[in-house]
């Protein structure tokens, strides 16, 4: 028994955990508006975007790489997608889906490529091909919003699931949570039971090890960055079932955000490590957070130091607390 | 027993402008411990990565395995036909558990899509019953000792149904107790039939595990003898080629003044009450099992992990070091002991890395440096601690373990502080270079340097202090002049 506390508490899991619940607790006190279940579906629907991203980075994370591109691949996406039901308003939303997801797959499969052919750090690589895809998608776009997307899609968006009575009013769960779960369930499935999942953790951890054990390191690595553009896809159709229509702009720098998720929930920067598990406790707590700022009117600029300084401190906690780990020293029995 | 598992001849490895293996041969059979031995810079660890199929050998070579030519093409392959490496940093997967670590390797090599975790849990249970050895299968290994992790590392070679287990300086990180134990294993190996083949400097472990003796010398094949007729000064002059006894430097000097006082230095969880004084011109040896504290006085004292509680005085200055740097100035340098992580720059030249601490002294008033100083002292250097190949231009990733140690020495004992600290100096170094190591620190004192040297070796005690401290679980238990000390006095006072 003490042996399981022990794990609790030493796991990072529950120290997420117990930030969450003391900031809901501190939030509702502002603002009982905050801890209903309608509020709950709210925050969750509009972070759902950011939440499936997050779960395409963590295994790009643990294999010890990163993903700056998410950003401009969600944007490409969205625009082709946008542009494909304008001319083809007769489609429908599997083939939608499927577009959007193979376009992300695309971008990644670019990434991976870059990464394992030409050994081009995944910093600069991913920096690299988000600048350029950014740059084209805007050019292409010339900035203008998409809109008049079709009924059949824009209907699909509305979808909920169950009635739940919630401060007066019977609300469903939106089907872009069901995105969430479904993919949540999907990414640990892969890292769990699949020989490409273990091959993540064995790559995060030691590379060399790794190849020696006959993990295919290339592949492993690109998969990584395919699964990452196709989730970048996913919620780009997510996006456009939420907002109804297509903003290029909104999502740049967005990328840092989906990495702050990702190592709220425990994953490291630096390889290795992370859970399905954590990255939804991380998307809560983001969702908590942006959701709170609000609620207790911090202005819009203030906001965004306020992730700023978020995504900052737990990167650095996160890098600082692996250094002094390595740095322990051996713990020697004296004698009394 | 007289079949053969893995029978090589003809073998070379050339790098760029160095010919580490020419020509050599190698045959290990099954229930056999076989040692490889030679100086540093043989070409040992150049055969075992020749033999794991990390590097290919070059043309010409033969390699027999249960009498079938073969080649190596990746170090799976090696790991397919039965040859398994316990390597000097295990290369297990660290954030993994246990079980993952040990059993993973059948799911990967089926080829298997999905893994299964029972299957693995049962895979990492049966191979440590096997070697009858107590570890959480589900630690992460990470949180491991040293000595457990080079278990499970055992452990996962047996579960890969090894014929052949190549261990490269195994004992280097274990504490005495550790090392009774991997021997345990290592006779359980022996007798379930496995081929050992295995690499170390320490004679008194190479005559208590080994079968047979093939040495090299200089990347050539010397010969290969029973371990049973053969004395140890016979295996060192096959080695070295010439003969070295061992000297015993005791109390020739002149003893100075003291210029390091410590009083009741104490460290929660790390040592207790440590109190001992440095003469300037002398040598005191520290030793005890690993694992007694003697590393943590030493970092307390370099201000690395400061003490909790105690005096430290250097002269008759009262000081409290925080940082290494607050240390260098008041003259006290410390060589930590394990060489790869702590103190070489891995892509630099032999010439940087010696330098590295110096380089304002070869600088002039503009801060430009004078090449020519800096290379006549690197040589000198280099020539004084036999590095092997001696050119400075090598990189110190190049370089075999015992020379980058050689390289690490010289660099910080060329900072000619007042008090040096040095830590298992000899570590994996040959035993001719260890007697060139121990001449260099002798003479550090007999030009005025105070030398504290912490050995878990106890003849390179014997042979190169004045004064003897002996420590026990974070507490001195002796401390003695080194004049007719013997091994079993100090092992005692180590010991109970
Ligand atoms: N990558 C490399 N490039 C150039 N030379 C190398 C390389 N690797 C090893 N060597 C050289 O090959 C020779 C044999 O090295 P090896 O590491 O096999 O020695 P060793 O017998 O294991 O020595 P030690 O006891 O010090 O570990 C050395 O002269 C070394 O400098
Ligand atoms: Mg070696």
């Amino acid at each position: 028994m003490q042996k399981v506390w022990k794990n609790l508490t030493k796991s990072k899991e529950i120290s997420i955990l117990a930030i969450i619940v003391v900031l809901a607790v501190c939030i509702t006190i502002v603002n009982p508006n905050f801890l209903t279940v309608s509020n709950f579906f709210d925050i969750m629907r509009s972070n759902s975007i950011y939440g499936i991203m997050a779960l395409g980075m963590l295994p790009v994370l643990i294999s010890g790489g990163i993903d700056l591109s998410v950003s401009s691949t969600i944007t490409l996406c969205a625009v082709v997608m946008g542009k494909f039901l304008q001319a083809n308003p007769g489609s429908n939303i599997v083939v939608a889906i499927l577009l959007c997801m193979v376009v992300g797959a695309l971008a990644g499969l670019v990434n991976g490529l870059l990464v394992t052919k030409f050994h081009i750090p995944p910093i600069v690589a991913t920096l690299g091909t988000q600048t350029i895809v950014m740059a084209a998608v805007l050019f292409y776009t010339n900035g203008m919003w998409i809109s008049g997307m079709p009924d059949w899609f824009l209907s699909f968006g509305d979808i909920q699931f169950g009635a739940i009575p919630s401060a007066g009013k019977v609300v469903g769960m939106p089907i872009q949570i069901l995105f969430l779960i479904l993919v949540g369930i999907a990414t640990w499935l892969i890292l769990k039971y699949t020989l490409m999942g273990r091959g993540i953790y064995a790559v995060g951890g030691n590379v060399q090890s790794a190849t020696r054990v006959g993990y295919n390191v290339s592949r492993v690595t690109t998969f990584v960055y395919i699964y990452s553009g196709t989730l970048a896809g996913l919620a780009a159709v997510t996006d456009i079932l939420i907002v109804k229509q297509i903003d290029p702009n909104t999502f740049s720098g967005c990328e840092l955000d989906v990495i702050a998720i990702a190592v709220l929930g425990g994953a490291s920067v630096m390889g290795g490590i992370g859970t399905v598990f954590g990255t939804f406790l991380g998307i809560i707590l983001m969702a908590v957070i942006k959701n709170g700022l609000v609620l207790v009117r911090v202005s819009s600029y203030w906001q965004k130091v306020v992730m700023g300084i978020i995504i900052l401190v737990t990167i650095s906690v996160d890098v600082i607390n692996r250094r002094i780990e390595k740095a322990r020293l051996v713990h020697v029995d004296v004698e009394e | 027993m007289d079949r053969v598992f893995l029978e090589i001849s003809n073998v070379s490895k050339t790098f760029p402008g160095v010919k580490a293996l020419d020509n050599v041969r190698f045959d290990i059979r099954p229930g056999e411990v076989h040692a490889l031995v030679g100086e540093n810079g043989a070409g040992k660890s150049t055969l075992i990565k020749i033999l794991s199929g990390v590097q290919p050998p070059d043309e010409g070579a033969k390699i027999l395995i249960e009498g079938k030519e073969t080649q190596f093409a990746h170090p799976i392959d090696a790991i397919k036909k039965g040859i398994s490496v316990i390597y000097q940093d295990f290369a297990l997967f660290t954030n993994l558990t246990v079980a993952e670590n040990i059993g993973i390797n059948e799911t990967i090599e089926q080829k298997k899509k999905v893994v299964s975790w029972r299957a693995i849990q049962k895979k990492a249970k049966d191979a440590l019953d096997f070697l009858n050895v107590q570890i959480d299968p589900n630690a992460i290994v990470e949180n491991l000792s040293v000595a457990k992790q080079q278990m499970v590392a055992i452990a996962s070679a047996v579960a890969q149904d090894a014929k052949m287990i190549i261990m490269d300086e195994p004992t280097s990180a274990l504490s005495r107790g550790e090392v009774e134990r991997l021997y345990e294993i290592i006779d359980l190996l022996k007798e379930k039939n496995m081929a050992i083949m295995f690499v170390s400097h320490k004679m008194d472990e190479l005559f208590r595990v080994s079968d047979r003796f093939t040495v090299f010398r200089d990347g050539q094949y010397v010969g290969t003898t029973d371990a049973d007729k053969i004395t140890e000064e016979e295996l060192i002059a096959m080695m070295v080629g010439r003969k070295i006894e061992v000297k015993r430097y005791a109390n020739l000097e002149e003893k100075g003044e003291v210029v390091l006082r410590v009083e009741n230095l104490s460290k929660k969880g790390n040592f207790k009450d440590i109190s001992f004084e440095l003469h300037a011109g002398e040598v005191v040896g520290f030793t005890g099992l690993v694992g007694a504290g003697r590393s943590e006085v030493a970092q307390a004292i370099f201000g690395i992990s400061p003490a909790d509680s105690g005096v430290v005085r250097v002269g008759d200055e009262e000081v409290h070091i925080a940082n290494p740097a607050q240390a260098l100035e008041k003259g006290i340098a410390y060589i930590p002991e394990s060489r790869q992580t702590q103190g070489l720059v891995l892509p630099k030249t032999i010439a940087d890395n010696i330098t590295l601490p110096l380089l304002r002294t070869f600088a002039n008033k503009l801060g430009i440096i004078n090449r020519e100083k800096q290379m006549s002292a690197v040589d000198e250097w280099i020539k004084m601690l036999d590095v092997r190949p001696n050119d400075p231009t090598m990189l110190a990733m190049q370089l075999s373990g015992g020379n980058q140690q050689k390289v690490v020495l010289a660099k910080w004992i060329s900072t000619k502080a007042r008090i040096l600290i040095v830590d298992e100096p000899t570590n994996g170094v040959d035993i001719g270079a260890k007697d060139e190591i121990h001449k260099i620190l002798r003479q550090l004192a007999k030009d005025g340097t105070a030398v504290m040297v912490i050995s878990s070796e106890l003849p390179e005690i014997l042979s190169v202090s004045d004064r003897i401290v002996v420590m026990r679980r974070g507490r001195i238990t002796a401390q003695m002049d080194n004049d007719a000390v013997t091994q079993e006095a100090i092992m005692q006072k180590a010991l109970v």
